[in-house]
């Protein structure tokens, strides 16, 4: 959960914080502004999803930004090879808090079919945290529609109390590049 | 000025042997393949003089370069030029043999526009340099990638991979 | 220039596009560019360059003086994938080439490898192959004209709905057909997987009579908006002597009056027999390149009549049920090429007697039309620039491959 250093943080949940939980986290899970991050074929499956038949207005989504910094979801449709990489982190660092992450498509979550490119990085979760894959090689709309609903579940569960892993005071090595210290 | 496509009719086997009386040659083993296609092998020197000459033929230049490829046979490189004539509606193709430890060609990017990109993406998948590109830079890789992919011996390097 | 203020350490090609303004002096064209010169990147995250495109402009205000294209960033190593998977393992990964048009990639690689084993597809099924690939170009050129007209206006996405909602109809069929939305991986060599469903030849016949009247629908839209037809017309022109030195193929070189048309000047599979024009345009600018396409959506529809009604009774796979599924065609080297939505799609492919070919090149048209660029965008501004590199239509998985 992040810090609001203005706001007394409570240790234990009570009926306030239940409170704040509940409107907080409809408010967020029903008026995510995504970020234009398409990259390869699933981009042409999110715009189909955003137009008339696969309506995402429907669920309060369909206010695409193209500038990260007005962005809380970052939907990676396509594949991320190793030029990409670095402009990746950079955008996904350029977001602000609360943010997360929808793999989209078989390359984002894993290589998909170029899985043994040279170019290649396997899955974007090498590189930004993910919160939700979505398979497929495109997954239809409908697809990435369920990927949105599970991300609402997610956003659902956030509280004011219990404190997120990657807190920014305190950094958590999330990435394998981090691990290994090299950074990315 | 308008170009006309196939404005000068010519069988092709008319169109080679003509190629062959001009070319002499320059264009070993010419031979028709396809409807519309002559196959010659040119001589890594010459290639040049051949191209110029090819794109300064009077009515029937080859006034277009439709693509460059590099291959990888083990014992040799190759590039593969197509150009494309509007006149006559016919291609030629020409297959250049090169010293794989020495690779370096002559470039045509200053006669044929198009052939820019893909001698940069020869030099970038392949290693063949060539003479005179006035940028030959890597297109599709990162700039400070190791090594050619598309050789047959080209082992991919951890330093390539800095997200793994 | 005495100060130079950069965010980032600059990568080739933006220290390419410094060194050119510091030779500026001597260069005509970049003159009196010393104070107060820009280089800025549009991309590779953009919301008008369709894709992952980086583009490396020097600004002198608002006017574009050096554009240094940058690409790559979808490389996906086909080329080298093609030597590690059979003939018939590579089909779903050719899809993915231009991913707005697959079926016409898909065939084209089809094609190059029956060529190479001497495969010849059955009559029906060729007639299947141009009609879905028919449906494949006016799906791709309403991706093209939608995001197009969206690029246009920052929320201009009017079009766009409309476009979109029109091709999800020519999907539903492909759909029907093939079994996907947007990968189709149909395609098999001697012919196609399925035959075509029962029914479904109404069903295409019901949309070859709603389509024309939603084309009139799209341009009532736009032709006579005083400022599309500002921002359209003149821009972005495309000589004829461009078109031949740069190897521009497709509507943009037809909207040049280059009648280039791969179906006519090279034809294949069974076009001789079907009737249609090529679409021309006069200037070769932008709002020529945008009338192209609308009039071929409208030609697509009379090959697909035609096909339809010359559809003959027969298989549509050579040989027994079971496609040719590892299939060692002789050696040798083979180009074939394909009229794409975007120009000429080629495949050469050498192969070596294996299952695996030896090497597979794509001569694409988007990265071949690409190189304009810079001539292109010399001297435009901006929101010019926009407008052109949109009527252009790249498609990025075609150019990084």
């Amino acid at each position: 959960m992040e810090h609001y250093p203005k706001l007394e943080r409570f240790e234990q949940p009570n009926v306030i914080t239940t409170t704040a939980d509940l409107v907080f986290n409809w408010a967020r899970s029903r008026s995510i502004f995504p970020f234009t991050y398409g990259l390869a074929c699933c981009a042409i499956e999110m715009l189909s999803s955003g137009f008339a038949r696969f309506d995402i207005a429907r669920f309060g989504w369909e206010v695409f930004r193209p500038t990260p910094r007005q962005c809380d979801l970052m939907i990676v449709a396509g594949t991320v090879n190793e030029k990409m990489a670095p402009v990746l982190k950079r955008l996904y660092d350029q977001m602000s808090e609360p943010k997360w992450v929808i793999s989209m498509g078989a390359c984002a979550t894993s290589g998909g079919p170029f899985y043994d490119g040279y170019n290649v990085v396997n899955g974007v979760d090498k590189i930004v945290p993910v919160d939700v894959y979505i398979p497929g090689c495109p997954p239809r709309p409908e697809a990435l529609f369920q990927g949105i609903l599970e991300l609402q579940k997610k956003i659902q569960q956030m509280s004011f109390v219990a404190p997120r892993i990657d807190d920014a005071d305190e950094r958590v090595a999330t990435t394998p590049a981090e691990k290994q210290g090299r950074g990315a | 000025m308008s170009i006309a496509i196939g404005a000068v009719k010519l069988a092709i086997d008319d169109l080679g042997a003509r190629l062959g009386a001009e070319l002499g040659a320059d264009l070993a083993d010419l031979r028709v393949q396809e409807p519309d296609t002559l196959v010659a092998r040119v001589d890594r020197r010459r290639l040049r003089a051949v191209a110029a000459q090819l794109k300064g033929l009077a009515e029937i230049a080859y006034d277009s370069c439709n693509f460059v490829a590099a291959v990888d046979h083990v014992t040799h490189l190759e590039t593969v030029y197509h150009l494309y004539s509007y006149a006559t509606n016919s291609y030629i193709e020409l297959h250049v043999e090169i010293d794989r430890d020495n690779p370096v060609c002559d470039t045509i990017c200053d006669l044929y526009p198009a052939a820019d990109w893909h001698e940069r993406e020869a030099w970038d998948m392949m290693g063949v340099r060539f003479d005179g590109h006035p940028d030959l830079r890597r297109i599709l890789l990162k700039d400070d990638w190791i090594g050619h992919p598309l050789r047959k011996d080209y082992v991919d390097l951890l330093e390539n991979h800095p997200n793994v | 220039m005495s100060d130079v203020f950069t965010s980032e350490a600059p990568d080739s090609a933006v220290r390419l596009a410094m060194e050119r303004v510091k030779a500026a002096q001597s260069v005509s064209d970049l003159e009196g560019l010393e104070l107060g010169t820009v280089i800025v990147n549009m991309g590779p995250q953009h919301p008008s360059t369709h894709g992952v495109l980086r583009l490396v402009v020097t600004l002198d205000g608002e006017v574009i003086r050096d554009v240094i294209p940058v690409i790559g960033y979808l490389h996906r190593c086909k080329e080298k994938l093609a030597e590690k998977r059979t003939y018939f393992q590579y089909i779903p990964i050719v899809d993915r080439t231009e991913y707005v048009a697959g079926m016409n990639c898909e065939w084209g690689y089809v094609r190059t490898v029956e060529k190479l084993a001497g495969i010849q597809p059955t009559r029906r099924a060729e007639f299947i192959r141009v009609i879905v690939a028919e449906l494949m170009r006016i799906a791709s050129h309403l991706v093209a004209i939608g995001t197009f007209v969206a690029d246009l206006a920052p929320l201009g996405t009017a079009m766009a709905f409309y476009t979109f909602r029109d091709r999800e109809r020519v999907l539903d069929l492909l759909e029907q057909v093939s079994g996907g939305r947007m990968m189709f991986n149909y395609f098999r060599f001697g012919g196609v997987r399925y035959d075509l469903p029962d029914g479904w030849v109404e069903k295409c016949r019901e949309f070859l009579d709603y389509f024309p009247p939603q084309i009139v629908e799209y341009e009532n839209l736009v032709n006579d908006n005083a400022i599309f037809l500002q921002r359209t017309i003149g821009k972005g022109v495309l000589t004829q002597q461009d078109v031949v030195d740069y190897a521009i193929t497709g509507p943009n070189a037809r909207a040049s009056g280059v009648a280039h048309d791969l179906r006519r000047t090279r034809p294949y599979s069974v076009y001789p027999e079907l009737d249609f024009e090529v679409c021309l345009g006069k200037h070769g600018d932008v709002y020529d390149r945008y009338q192209v396409r609308i009039d071929e959506m409208r030609e697509s529809l009379r090959i697909i009549r035609q096909a339809l009604a010359m559809l003959p009774q027969g298989p549509v796979q050579v040989g027994t049920l079971r496609p040719p599924y590892v299939i060692t065609p002789p050696p040798g080297a083979c180009y074939t090429a394909q009229e794409n939505p975007r120009g000429e799609y080629g495949t050469y492919i050498v192969s070596d007697g294996s299952r695996y070919p030896y090497r597979l090149k794509f001569r694409d048209p988007c990265f071949v039309n690409l190189q304009v660029f810079p001539k292109l965008l010399k001297g435009v501004k901006i929101a010019d620039a926009i407008a052109i590199s949109g009527s252009m239509d790249l498609v990025l998985g075609g150019i990084d491959r």
